[in-house]
């Protein structure tokens, strides 16, 4: 049971923001050392992740969207992950103005993150900083990613409920049927409905969906929304309720722990590469490819 | 390009803020770009925020600083409250810049209030930035 809001403790604002910074901060090895990356009871927490190409008004989504979790009287967790430059590693993360713009409300806390290293569309750490967020007492943790097209899948292993967003006018339907975008959604949104053809797209999208296989699975619907006035937000939050409840209902808490473990080292090892040729001196890529590749592979032997 | 030393900011988290109600972002967007080029990233708040948000929003990201931009004339005003909600936030250890039309007069009475460092228009970008990386480490 979720205690009332008004029995809770108030989130620690200040506390929690500097553990999520020494969490994301962490290298692979402190990461490792400090492992809270267990979820405090896998089910009781929900993950919602929030994906779609750079434009479809994701965070303006989130915004809305996080005031009907909140309506349901859930604290709710915000991460909202912006691209670092790859020349300067500075970022504007700006996604915030548009998910908290009263910033007033006591069981919201939301968290920007740059991409950093990382370049599936999430944070370094991102797993560790989810399961920090989880152990913090949040009911809700919804993970924006940053604008990605055709590379969702990462944030699929994450997240209980993939809501993925369109808009009409950006690509044919050849581009929405390629691999990835079409399969890995639990909820499709196609947001700003009053553009023309918006309509129109809610149809092609549903018809070229993935069927379900039986009568217990989960067949994804396709909202449409308007961001900007909230027209169908009621839809989308009528969509995530049920699929929370669906997904609590099949969750095979065994099988989804391994997932996201098999996600998380997955993630530390990229990550662990990263930092293996970042101290790796010029002089190797004089090599050829094939030496080259045997010293990186004999530096990840190291410890990390 | 501007001059801007490349990574002098590099793993810093700045935030942005325009406390107030004067509707001109461009000087704070500027600067926003400038430390993003020096390696910052920026957490940036859009127009007329209040200082309980700006504050909160500080704590919640953790930021290595508080940028305010106040084009407004309330700087005395809107950089007291802003300091008393870091202190509500127990954010009144991170350090507290302010730019903008900002009268020499009113500078000593700002760092009364709790800011570090006032920026004005004379200052070139490479400067504020060269500034606040030297506050900063």
């Amino acid at each position: 049971m979720t205690a009332a809001p008004s029995l809770r403790a108030p989130i620690n604002r200040r506390a929690l923001g500097r553990a999520l910074s020494r969490i994301a901060d962490a290298s692979v090895a402190d990461a490792l050392a400090v492992l809270e990356g267990e979820a405090r009871n896998h089910g009781e927490v929900w993950r919602c992740g929030i994906t779609g190409p750079a434009g479809v008004g994701k965070s303006s989504l989130v915004g809305r969207f996080v005031n009907t979790r909140l309506a349901h009287q859930r604290r709710v967790g915000v991460v909202a992950i912006d691209p670092s430059s790859p020349y300067t590693h500075g970022a504007i993360l700006g996604d915030r103005i548009r998910i908290d713009a009263h910033g007033d409300d006591a069981e919201l806390f939301v968290r920007s993150l740059a991409s950093r290293r990382s370049r599936d569309g999430l944070a370094d750490n991102i797993a560790n900083v989810l399961a920090l967020l989880e152990a913090h007492d949040f009911d809700d943790v919804i993970v924006e990613t940053v604008g990605a097209g055709q590379s969702q899948y990462e944030v699929r292993e994450l997240v209980d409920t993939l809501v993925v967003v369109l808009m009409p006018g950006a690509g044919d339907m050849v581009q929405a049927v390629k691999a990835g975008i079409l399969e890995t959604g639990d909820i499709y949104v196609i947001n700003k409905a009053d553009r023309p053809g918006a309509k129109e797209m809610v149809a092609e999208i549903a018809s070229v969906l993935r069927h379900p296989d039986g009568a217990d699975d989960w067949s994804p619907p396709v909202v449409l929304v308007s961001a900007l006035t909230g027209d169908g937000i009621a839809a989308l939050d009528d969509a995530a309720e049920a699929h929370r409840v669906w997904r609590m209902g099949q969750l095979d808490g065994v099988a989804a722990r391994q997932q996201r473990r098999r996600a998380h080292v997955r993630a530390l090892v990229t990550r662990r590469l990263a930092e293996v040729i970042e101290a790796t001196g010029e002089a190797l890529w004089d090599a050829d490819v094939a030496s080259a590749y045997h010293a990186v592979v004999a530096g990840l032997q190291q410890p990390a | 390009m501007t001059g801007i030393t490349k990574g002098l900011l590099q793993g810093k988290r700045i935030l942005i803020a325009k406390p107030g109600l004067d509707g001109h972002d461009v000087g704070a967007k500027v600067i926003a770009l400038a430390l993003r080029d020096a390696g910052a990233e920026v957490i940036y708040t859009g127009l007329r925020k209040t200082p309980d948000y700006i504050a909160r929003v500080a704590a919640e990201e953790n930021v290595d600083a508080v940028g305010l931009s106040i084009l407004s004339g309330s700087h005395l005003e809107l950089v007291k409250l802003t300091a008393q909600a870091l202190k509500r936030e127990h954010a009144d250890d991170v350090p507290l810049f302010v730019g903008g039309t900002i009268p020499r007069s009113d500078w000593e009475g700002l760092k009364a209030s709790g800011v570090d460092c006032v920026f004005d228009s004379e200052m070139s970008l490479e400067q504020v930035v060269a500034e606040v990386a030297r506050r900063l480490t």
